[in-house]
């Protein structure tokens, strides 16, 4: 065990070993220290998760850790898939507390309140920097329990002025098991709330690269319940939305979903609710919440990489040369990239500004279940005076 | 908004018209219906559903965009305050700086003033040494006390500006509390005796700590006062030993001061009663500077009164903690105003050391060089006074003078007072040298007392001079 300089405060690493315990092992030897105080990682649905839980929890003993499956990472090199990335917090600089939202279904405000009162009490024994301005909420969801929208609401109306944002989990694609991590153990239907107090600058930001076009798409019958759009403007869903990207209902896929991405309107903002699957009835799967009578704007993307490159240069130009980004990364920004073959390109970026992170089912920012965003937080250094 | 641009109509096919286009127009009326149905249960229960997950989704949109603009709205309140701030930051700025020129002007004006008064309170002095008409010797009286009362106008005018200005530094030092209260105690009883009236003094023996010119100026403003106000009776000076400090009392059998009036008095050109004519000299401005002294000294005063009962001014000072300094400048910091007029002429000492006793003075202002020169002349001294030392060593025949006056200000590009005076010191040695200043900041009075000479402020008190230089030449011949 070493010790090292306190000003960096974060240190991250990430190991492609398919084998748990190898990859566990990879990490600890990495990230250890006297001061670390706490990890989040994001690893591929590919491990065998309970191997892994077990590995972690020997490499880091008495370290909490909390983190959760991906669509894909995003390593200190770049993106990634089938690895696992881990961020260690130094514990002189972070306090930080995490808790478990195991019953998604019935978690209302009187949950809601004595888990952020309880986890800011926590924070505040620690005495690593004042509460107000210094504190953050991570939330990792599971990105298939379509309760995303009533947690997180409900979590932000106690949340109050600490700004909070996540994402979903994901599992590469298959749509089937996603699951979020916490004290030992990996969870499905579930959510993971850490909450971060700091010393260190921080911003937390979302972006999205694309714009309106004029077509609009009503959607005339839904099942709420099970984030289901069955008809567009009186007719099957997947037929109108085939008609309008110009291919065949057959031909759908990702790809063409994280091109030709659905968008509603609320005070003047367009937030995109992107199609997970078309199913065999012709209806469309979605993402998100998507309700009878709403009306769906047609959107189109803009250079990717040009609005990454400006978000990132934004938050350089406030917070300085970033010490760590995590970002939560739209898998379906992923396939548009790998699409477009702009993969190398966009993990030479996030590379530069230190990004870590993975990509999702889905981000959360202010209490927002969102789609097709990079959102995150970005550390910016410990002022020279104040280490 | 083309909803249905999508659907395929064959308009171009001109036969079809018929059939198929009401078929299609069938369609759409369905879809349209079905678009409005779905709308219109939107807009119907859309905000009421409160467990529907859009409902959920919808609100925290809303709800951020409102925290936006609330951000926003705080933004753009905070840039408002920064600029009304700069705005006063700036009239702070500009009132900051009118103060100071106007400190200024009035410090210039006061030197100005006060100069040419100097110079004519020295030739009133000296003229009331010769033998004139006993008319003559009246006017030459009345003369010389208007020119006092101008003097005393003045310098309670520019004592306030320089309080109010902050110019004015407190210089505390340990003193025995008695040398500052038998000097006062002296003075009064002679004013008090004139209007009728007892001075009853308790002296003490505690030693304190404070500025001993700036207290003797309240104290001496506290007398003033109960000396003016009161018709009959007596006029008390004491102590009372509290256990925060020496509280320093002037009672009365005066009016006394109504309640509601206990707070104005302390405001410039405020009285309490119409005082009496005859004795009604003053500005109105002797408690405003008792006042500001006391914040200064952070030495609290104190007012007790019963109307028709009489007043009871007080101000509480802390003991000292220091041991007093050698070079004690009690009698320098002591101006005399009442025992001046009623002494000065006589000759109140028997054996006057003064006389024959050199003494030189420098000054760059020759009214003030004649003047000094009639002036301690017929005291009997032998005055060579010059406007520079060489002028002086020229006139003087290698005599060796016994007391140096020296103007502390000789000109821009001159020593100061206190470096010619150490120069000569050195050269004559048991030279006694007086710094003259019209300054009165305590830096000045400190260095004097640091390099063992006496300070003298402008405007010259010819008995408090004659004192100390009777002082000067006493200590010399012993």
């Amino acid at each position: 065990m070493s010790t090292y300089p306190i000003e960096q405060g974060v240190r991250t690493a990430a190991s492609q070993h398919s084998d748990a315990q190898v990859a566990a092992a990879e990490l600890a030897a990495a990230l250890r220290h006297d001061n670390l105080g706490f990890v989040l990682f994001f690893c591929s649905a590919e491990y065998d998760l309970a191997a892994l839980a077990s590995a972690l929890e020997s490499q880091f003993s008495s370290v909490p850790l909390s983190g959760c499956t991906t669509a894909g990472e995003i390593t200190p090199l770049g993106y990634d898939r089938g690895s696992i990335v881990a961020i260690g917090f130094d514990g002189r600089l972070f306090a930080i507390e995490t808790a478990l939202i195991d019953d998604l279904d019935h978690f209302d405000l009187a949950n809601a309140q004595p888990l952020v009162d309880s986890l800011l009490e926590q924070c505040r024994r620690q005495a690593v920097a004042p509460i107000n301005e210094h504190c953050f909420a991570l939330t990792l969801l599971d990105g298939l329990s379509s309760r995303e929208e009533q947690v997180l609401a409900t979590l932000d109306a106690a949340l109050g002025r600490i700004p909070s944002f996540g994402g979903s989990a994901g599992d590469d694609n298959h749509l089937s098991h996603t699951h979020v991590y916490t004290a030992g153990h990996f969870y499905t239907r579930a959510a993971v709330v850490v909450m971060i107090n700091t010393r260190l600058p921080f911003e937390v930001f979302s972006t999205h690269h694309l714009i309106p076009l004029t077509h609009k798409l009503v959607v005339t019958e839904a099942d709420r319940e099970q984030r289901r759009v069955i008809e567009l403007n009186g007719l099957p869903a997947a037929q109108v939305y085939a008609e309008l990207v110009g291919s065949a209902p057959d031909e759908l896929s990702a790809a063409i979903f994280a091109r030709h991405p659905l968008a509603v309107r609320i005070g003047g903002q367009h937030y995109v609710r992107s199609i997970q699957r078309v199913n065999s009835d012709n209806s469309l799967s979605f993402y998100c919440a998507v309700e009878n009578g709403i009306v769906l704007t047609a959107m189109q993307p803009t250079p990717l990489l040009d609005d990454l490159k400006t978000m990132l240069a934004d938050v350089r130009s406030r917070l300085g040369a970033p010490s760590v980004i995590i970002g939560c990364d739209c898998f379906l920004r992923r396939m548009e990239l790998e699409a477009l073959g702009d993969v190398e390109q966009a993990s030479q970026l996030l590379c530069q500004s230190s990004v870590v992170g993975f990509n999702t089912y889905g981000e959360q920012h202010h209490g927002m279940h969102v789609n097709q965003t990079f959102t995150g937080v970005a550390f910016g250094s410990l002022p020279v005076n104040d280490i | 908004m083309d909803l249905f641009q999508l659907t395929t109509f064959n308009t171009d096919a001109a036969d079809s018209r018929d059939g198929k286009d009401a078929a299609a127009l069938r369609e759409e009326n369905r879809r349209l219906r079905k678009v409005c149905q779905a709308l219109i249960e939107r807009v119907e229960t859309g905000s009421s559903a409160d467990n529907a997950p859009y409902a959920a989704f919808e609100r925290s949109v809303l709800l951020a965009e409102q925290v936006r603009e609330r951000t926003d709205a705080l933004h753009r309140t905070l840039d408002e305050l920064s600029q009304v701030n700069a705005r006063l930051q700036a009239a702070k700025a500009e009132a900051e700086a009118a103060n100071l020129s106007k400190t200024k002007f009035l410090a210039a004006v006061s030197h100005d003033l006060l100069q040419p008064l100097n110079a004519a309170r020295l030739f009133a002095s000296a003229l009331e040494t010769h033998l004139l008409p006993d008319a003559s010797q009246a006017l030459v009286g009345h003369i010389g006390r208007s020119l006092k009362d101008v003097e005393g106008l003045i310098g309670t005018l520019v004592d306030i500006s320089r309080l109010d200005a902050g110019v004015l530094h407190a210089d505390k030092a340990p003193f025995a509390v008695n040398t500052l209260l038998d000097a006062l105690a002296e003075e009064y009883h002679q004013v008090a005796g004139v209007r009728g009236l007892t001075l009853h003094y308790v002296p003490s023996s505690a030693v304190v700590e404070s500025d001993l010119a700036l207290l003797a100026r309240v104290i001496r403003n506290f007398l003033s006062n109960a000396v003016r106000y009161t018709e009959q009776g007596r006029v008390l000076l004491g102590c009372r030993r509290r256990r925060d400090g020496l509280e320093i009392m002037v009672g009365d059998t005066g009016p006394g001061i109504p309640e509601q009036q206990r707070e104005a008095i302390f405001l410039e050109f405020r009285r309490a009663t119409q005082p009496n004519s005859a004795h009604s000299r003053g500005l109105g401005l002797g408690l405003a500077i008792v006042d500001r002294i006391s914040t200064m000294l952070e030495q609290p005063v104190s007012l007790t009164s019963r109307p028709g009962v009489g007043a009871l001014f007080s101000i509480t000072v802390p003991y000292a903690t220091a041991a007093i300094p050698t070079v004690s400048n009690l009698r320098t910091a002591l101006p005399s105003d009442a025992t001046e007029d009623l002494l000065n002429g006589e000759n109140p000492l028997k054996e006057d050391p003064l006389s024959g006793c050199v003494i030189w003075v420098i000054d760059d202002d020759l009214a003030i060089i004649e003047g000094m020169q009639a002036l301690l002349g017929s005291w009997g001294c032998r005055v060579r006074a010059a406007g520079t030392v060489s002028a002086l060593e020229a006139a003087s025949d290698g005599e060796q003078p016994a007391i140096l006056l020296v103007d502390y200000h000789l000109g821009e590009h001159r020593e100061t007072g206190i470096e010619l005076a150490s120069r000569l010191q050195r050269r004559y040695p048991g030279l006694s040298a007086i710094v003259i200043t019209a300054n009165h900041e305590a830096e000045i009075k400190r260095a004097t007392r640091e390099a063992g000479m006496h300070c003298l402020l402008k405007p010259l008190k010819p008995l408090r001079l004659r004192m100390l230089l009777t002082n000067a030449a006493g200590s010399i011949k012993t």
